[in-house]
C-alpha cells in the first residue's frame, strides 16, 4: 500500500493551539480585561503517515479529534507546531504557487464561489489565477460539467441554486485547474442521498481517470466505504490507526455477523453451546449471532439443520457501528495500529 | 506568467466580477455618494459664512471653495473600507479558501476598493460637477496640466497610504479577537488628522509642526492641498517624498506584520 512514490509524508506532525478561557457574564469579560489564563491545547499529536500517488485515504476520527487540523497544515493553512511535512515536495506552509497550483482542497461548509454572480464567473477567476490556456479551461470545464451534469448551471447565479448543486459547482471550481491531490473536508455534509451518491461517483471517476491523490474527511460511512481502500483514524491527536477499511473492520470486529430467517419459530436451546457464538439473538422466526471467522461455515452449516430455513446472511460488522463503538469507547485503538 | 502578471490578471477579473456583483444595488451608491458630499457641502458653507462675518482666518475665501468642493472626492478616491472585513474574514476563518489558491490574498481586497471607487465615481462625479459650477466664481483652479497630473499622483499614494494602513489595523485580528474598536479609533483620528473635517491650514499654529508631518495630512488634506493651496514647488517636492516615504514605511510594516500573523492564523472553522 506505501510501496509508492509518496505524495504526502508527515513525520511527528504536531500542532498545538494556545487560547485564554474567559468565564461567561460581565464578570468573566471584566476579569480578562485585567488577567488572561491561556491554555494550550495538544489538536495533533506526533502523527506519522505518508500517502502514495493516486491513493484515496479516508481521515476518521470524532469532532475534536484533530483530523481537520491535520487537513488544514496539508493545504498550507496551518503551520505545524513542530515535525516534518512534505507535500508534494513542498513545505504546505510556505504557500508557493507551485505547489498552491497542484492541490485543491473543499470546505464543505466553506464556498470559493461568488453568491451573486453565475459559477462561470468563479472558475473564470479559476483559469486567471491558475494560469490555464483558454483550450485548456474549455476543455476541462466541458468534461467537468459533463461529470458532474451542472452544465445549465454554469450561467445560474450561485445563490440560486440547491445546496447539492453548489456543491457540485464548488467540486468543478477545484478541480477545473488539474489538481494532483484534493483535500475534501465534509464534501457529502447536508446533501440528499442523490446528490451524495452522484458526488461519490464522481470522485471516484477523478481519481480513477486522472490519477487524483484524494484525502478526505467525513463523518459519512458511506462516503468512506466508497471512495477509499484506506482509512486513517486520528483520535485525541494521534493516529490510532492506518491500514485497509476491511483490516479495520477484521481487526475491531473479528467476528462476522450471521442472520437467519425460518419458516416457523426457533427453538433457542438448540444454539446453545455452539462453539465460537456470542451475542445469540433469538425472536421468533429470526436469529442472529456473532461467530468467530473461522467457526462461521460450521455455525452456518449448523443453522441449515435448525429448521426449514427461508433467508441466511453473513456479513462483516457495518462500518458505522464499528466507528460508533470505537469512538464511544475512545481508547483501544491503539491496539489495532 | 510572472507573479505580477498573474495577479493583475487577477485583479482585473475580480474587478470585473465585483461591479457585475454591486451594480445591483445602484440607489445604495447614491445615497452613500450624497452623504459623501453633504458634509464638505455644509461645512463649507458656514466657512464662507464666517468669512463673510469677518472671521480672521489664515487662508481665503478661495482656499476654502476649493479646499471643500474637493473634499468629497478625494476622500472617496483615498478611502478604504476593507478593516473591518478582512479582520472578519481573518477571525472567522473565511480566509482560508483564499489562502489555498495560488494569487495574493490581497487581490480580492484591491479589486473590490477599485470597484467600489468606480462604481461610486459614477454618482459622485456629476454631484461634484454641479457644486463646481455653482462655486466656479470662487475656486481656485490651476493653470496648466503639472499640478493636476501631481494631484493624480498623490491621490494615488494616498489612496495607497490608506489601504496599507487598513491592512495593518486588519492584520492585528490574527492575535486580537476583535479589532472593531480600532477601526473605529482610526476613524476618528483619521478624520480629524487628515482634514475631512476641518482644514489643517485652520489647526492652531504651536500645532503645526506635527500636524504638517503626520501619516494623515497625506491622506486627504495634501492631494487637495495641491489644487487648492499655495503650496511651492519645493513644498511640493518635498511633500511627495514624504507621502512616498509613509507608504514604503507603513507596506514594510504591514508586510511583516502580516507574515507573523499568517504564522499565527488558526483558520477558525471547518
Amino acid at each position: 500500500m506505501h510501496s509508492v512514490t509518496p505524495v504526502i509524508a508527515a513525520h511527528d506532525l504536531t500542532k498545538t493551539y494556545t487560547f485564554h478561557q474567559q468565564r461567561a457574564g460581565l464578570g468573566g469579560a471584566l476579569k480578562s480585561l485585567v488577567k488572561r489564563k491561556y491554555e494550550t491545547r495538544l489538536a495533533v499529536d506526533r502523527v506519522t503517515f505518508s500517502i502514495g500517488q493516486g491513493e484515496v485515504v479516508g481521515l476518521l476520527g470524532p469532532n475534536g479529534a484533530g483530523k481537520t487540523t491535520t487537513l488544514k497544515m496539508l493545504s498550507g493553512l496551518l503551520y505545524t507546531t513542530s515535525g516534518d511535512l512534505q507535500v508534494l515536495g513542498h513545505a504546505p506552509s510556505d504557500r508557493k504557487h507551485d505547489y498552491l497550483r497542484r492541490i485543491a482542497l473543499v470546505m464543505g461548509q466553506k464556498t470559493m464561489l461568488w453568491w451573486d454572480v453565475p459559477a462561470m464567473e468563479s472558475l473564470l477567476l479559476h483559469k486567471d489565477m491558475y494560469g490555464l490556456s483558454t483550450a485548456e479551461f474549455d476543455r476541462n470545464v466541458a468534461e467537468l460539467a459533463e461529470l458532474l451534469e451542472v452544465e445549465h448551471l454554469l450561467n445560474v447565479q450561485v445563490r440560486k441554486t440547491s445546496l447539492g448543486e453548489r456543491m457540485k459547482l464548488e467540486l468543478m471550481a477545484a478541480l477545473v485547474h488539474g489538481p494532483e491531490i484534493l483535500f475534501l473536508d465534509e464534501p457529502t455534509i447536508g446533501l440528499d442521498v442523490v446528490a451524495k451518491a452522484r458526488v461519490r461517483s464522481f470522485l471516484a471517476d477523478v481519481n480513477r481517470v486522472r490519477g487524483t491523490t484524494i484525502l478526505i474527511t467525513s463523518h459519512d460511512m458511506d462516503d468512506i466505504e466508497a471512495l477509499c481502500s484506506r482509512v486513517m483514524i486520528i483520535d485525541h491527536g494521534r493516529l490510532q490507526f492506518d491500514g485497509g477499511l476491511d483490516e479495520l473492520v477484521r481487526t475491531a470486529r473479528p467476528r462476522k455477523l450471521v442472520r437467519a430467517t425460518y419458516a416457523t419459530t426457533v427453538d433457542a436451546v438448540r444454539l446453545s453451546g455452539l462453539d465460537g457464538v456470542t451475542a445469540v439473538d433469538v425472536s421468533g422466526q429470526q436469529v442472529a449471532l456473532e461467530a468467530d471467522r473461522e467457526q462461521a461455515g460450521a455455525v452456518m452449516e449448523h443453522l441449515t439443520r435448525l429448521g426449514p430455513l427461508v433467508d441466511l446472511d453473513v456479513s462483516d460488522a457495518d462500518i458505522e457501528d464499528i466507528m460508533r463503538d470505537l469512538f464511544l469507547r475512545r481508547s483501544t485503538l491503539g491496539d489495532l495500529s | 506568467m510572472s507573479t505580477l502578471a498573474r495577479n493583475l490578471r487577477v485583479v482585473r477579473r475580480m474587478t470585473a466580477a465585483d461591479i457585475a456583483q454591486q451594480s445591483v444595488y445602484r440607489g445604495a451608491w447614491i445615497i452613500f455618494m450624497l452623504a459623501n458630499i453633504t458634509m464638505p457641502i455644509i461645512s463649507l458653507l458656514i466657512w464662507r459664512t464666517a468669512l463673510a462675518s469677518g472671521a480672521q482666518l489664515p487662508v481665503d475665501e478661495r482656499y476654502i471653495t476649493t479646499y471643500f468642493v474637493l473634499l468629497g472626492f478625494v476622500t472617496m478616491a483615498t478611502s478604504s473600507w476593507m478593516a473591518g472585513f478582512l479582520a472578519q474574514d481573518i477571525r472567522l476563518g473565511k480566509l482560508s479558501s483564499w489562502m489555498v489558491r495560488p494569487a495574493s490574498l490581497l487581490t480580492g481586497f484591491v479589486a473590490n476598493n477599485l470597484s467600489e471607487k468606480f462604481l461610486k465615481l459614477f454618482a459622485l462625479v456629476p454631484m461634484i460637477g454641479i457644486v463646481w459650477w455653482i462655486f466656479r466664481d470662487s475656486m481656485t483652479i490651476p493653470a496648466g496640466p503639472g499640478r493636476w497630473a501631481l494631484f493624480a499622483i498623490s491621490l494615488l499614494l494616498g489612496a495607497m497610504l490608506v489601504f496599507t494602513i487598513d491592512i495593518l489595523i486588519a492584520s492585528l485580528a490574527f492575535w486580537m479577537d476583535d479589532v472593531s474598536a480600532l477601526v473605529q479609533a482610526r476613524v476618528i483620528v483619521a478624520s480629524v488628522l487628515s482634514g475631512a473635517v476641518v482644514p489643517l491650514a485652520l489647526m492652531p499654529s504651536w500645532s503645526k509642526g506635527f500636524v504638517d508631518h503626520q501619516p494623515f495630512r497625506y491622506t486627504v488634506s495634501f492631494p487637495v492641498e495641491i489644487v487648492a493651496g499655495q503650496l511651492t514647488g519645493h513644498e511640493l517636492l518635498v511633500g511627495l517624498g514624504i507621502q512616498l516615504g509613509y507608504v514604503v514605511v507603513f507596506a514594510a510594516i504591514a508586510r511583516l506584520v502580516w507574515s507573523a500573523g499568517i504564522r499565527a492564523y488558526s483558520a477558525v472553522g471547518a
